[in-house]
């Protein structure tokens, strides 16, 4: 029995020294070879320092299946009214899932968006979304872009039914949920499953964080004038409070009067979502209605171009940050750690992996 | 010959239990009450097909084209106790489907109830809870995309008080938050006016209930005109006073309770 389990336990050894060796030999050749199969199993896991998720799949486990469905439907037209604009459409994943080079996102027969497109990653630590918060429940945030007439225009009752007329879909619900009777609570669960397994927590500053890496002079100095002056909003290692602020873009809000839109408030006027500052080398432009093209620009808002309104947050100094040439660089030198190439890089999150 | 005499008694004694549950003034433990919406404007029925013109308190003339609400959270009370609290019981009232305004409340403990309580509207908890399904699927037109939530009352149709340019008004009456006024949620709490209801699990038990829309403009406690309010689709004061309004529409008509 002993004799058996010593043959066991190094049978183990050796199969894992076979898999380091496999996997050590694989990473170095790994570049150019496209008939290696990758695991592109989903695992849903709390990286190390990450608080506990808002949304935990507890009534909604996550399989195979299920996440396999969601992206099928997040990459498929079928969701807009004449079958041209995906979800993927305006979230492109090697820009971490933002809309690259588009200050507005031009939906349904070209026509254009008024806020910005966000990056989608961690969004299971989200606890509303959109820019104004509008949206409560990660299930339920797709309704949003699939009915708003300047994006999908299409309506819930066709999206379910043209999934269910479909020749392939009936039978993915049917492998990831066991009925093959298409609803919307199925068709929301399943995106779900996509959007909240798309974890980004794999950057040079987790790197930093977990002590593989260290951080360069610049990136240091970054680092310290980041927790001085931005951490307030831009919690780490979330990089947002997920908190509704105006940082002084404007004096009056007109155009796009934000937060207040959804809580009926004065004070909320003018207040958007604070973003995750993750992955945002990736993610220009900058701002709910994407007026700033590239970080220098940010900074020098923060630094000299705060707007004074009554609900200007009171976090902000008045003056503004005031930071010098080399501050301002040696925080875009720590940003620039903020970028995750392994989460832009996942197969398992693209249209064709 | 015992072996022949026990199954006769076991089928003897398994018919005398299956009639003495039958029989009526046996109470059994519970049953469903069934709880009947009329919906009148006023003193007629309800038309929803937009043929019918109906004038509110200020003289304005509207005809309905969609009448749709939801009802949840139902209660039963005797003697100011509440006896039976439905949960997860969300029921969408759609004009336009008839079998949907007689509401099936189960599993009622038998006894007698001489009030019954209810939500207008979705509550808050519900309103937070992701994907939903059934009469809560946001498929049935009552679900707010862009400000998460439901809608609890939905009028529409056609008024010439109204500036639209199709002449419509457009009632979404909603929101769930406590802040600044946004909450539509109203309870409604309906007498039996001194009958009991008496629930056995046998005799029919159904509440019949009118709904008068008419008091959606005129209240009390509001008197509202189409005029400058012909579209109300966000939650806020406007709102508020419409709901006001609607938790005064329901009165209770009368029991069905017979034994059968």
């Amino acid at each position: 029995m002993s004799l058996r389990l010593v043959t066991n336990l190094s049978s183990v050894r050796c199969a894992i020294l076979l898999l380091v060796l496999v996997v050590s030999f694989s990473a170095c050749t790994d570049e150019n070879q496209t008939d290696n199969q990758p695991d592109l199993s989903i695992r849903f896991e709390v990286p190390a320092g990450f608080p506990p998720p808002v949304y935990g799949f507890q009534n909604n486990p996550l399989t195979q299946e299920g996440f396999e469905l969601g992206r099928a439907l997040f990459y498929d037209p079928i969701l807009s009214r004449d079958s041209t604009i995906s979800c993927g459409s305006c979230h492109q994943q090697f820009v971490a899932f933002a809309h690259s080079e588009h200050r507005f996102s031009h939906g349904i027969d070209d026509l254009i968006g008024n806020r910005n497109s966000p990056g989608l990653f961690n969004l299971a630590w989200h606890p509303e979304f959109m820019w104004d918060g509008g949206v409560n429940h990660l299930e339920v945030q797709p309704l949003a872009p699939i009915t708003n007439p300047i994006e999908m225009d299409e309506t819930i009752q066709q999206v379910n039914l043209k999934l269910q007329r479909s020749a392939t879909y009936p039978n993915r619900f049917l492998k990831a949920f066991g009925t093959d009777s298409i609803t919307t609570q199925l068709v929301m669960r399943a995106m779900t499953q996509f959007m909240g397994a798309m974890v980004s927590a794999d950057s040079r500053y987790d790197r930093y964080r977990s002590g593989m890496v260290s951080f360069d002079d610049s990136e240091n100095r970054g680092l310290q004038l980041f927790r001085s002056h931005c951490e307030n909003c831009h919690s780490e290692p979330l990089l947002s409070d997920f908190t509704y602020r105006n940082n002084g873009l404007s004096t009056q809000f007109n155009a796009d009067p934000g937060r207040v839109s959804i809580t009926q408030l004065p004070g909320d006027s003018g207040k958007f979502k604070v973003p995750s500052l993750r992955n945002v080398v990736l993610t220009p432009p900058y701002m709910h209605d994407g007026r700033f093209n590239d970080l220098e620009a940010v900074l020098n808002h923060y630094s000299q171009g705060i707007l004074q309104s009554s609900t200007l947050d009171t976090t902000l100094p008045a003056g503004g940050m005031q930071l010098s040439t080399q501050e301002k660089a040696d925080i875009i030198a720590f940003l620039s750690t903020l970028t995750d190439n392994t989460f832009i890089r996942d197969r398992r999150f693209s249209e064709a992996p | 010959m015992m072996k022949k005499i026990l199954p006769v008694l076991a089928l003897i004694t398994m018919t005398l239990v299956g009639c003495k549950d039958d029989e009526p003034g046996t109470p059994r433990t519970s049953g469903s009450v069934l709880v009947d919406l009329t919906n009148v404007v006023g003193s007629v029925n309800l038309d929803e097909t937009g043929a019918t013109w109906y004038t509110n308190a200020s003289g304005e003339s509207f005809s309905v084209t969609r009448l749709k609400y939801y009802l949840s959270n139902f209660e039963l009370i005797r003697n100011d106790e509440v006896k039976y609290k439905l949960e997860n019981g969300y029921f969408l009232v759609d004009e336009s489907n008839q079998a949907s305004t007689v509401l099936e409340l189960p599993d009622v403990p038998a006894g007698q109830y001489d009030k019954i309580r209810f939500l207008i509207g979705v509550d808050s908890a519900r309103n937070v809870s992701g994907a939903q399904t059934g009469a809560l699927d946001p498929a049935n037109g009552m679900f707010w995309t862009w400000s998460t939530g439901y809608i609890f009352y939905k009028l529409e149709g056609k008024s010439p008080a109204s500036a639209n340019v199709d002449s419509t008004f457009n009632y979404h009456i909603a929101g769930f938050r406590e802040s600044n006024n946004t909450n539509s949620l109203r309870w409604v709490e309906l007498s039996f006016n001194g009958s009991t209801l008496t629930v056995d699990g046998d005799r029919e038990a159904e509440v019949h209930i009118f709904a008068d829309h008419l008091r959606f403009f005129d209240g009390p406690p509001n008197q509202m005109t189409i005029t400058g309010n012909y579209n109300v689709m966000t939650p806020g004061p406007r709102a508020q006073e419409f709901a006001d309004n609607y938790a005064q529409l329901f009165r209770f008509d009368h029991l069905h309770n017979s034994a059968h």
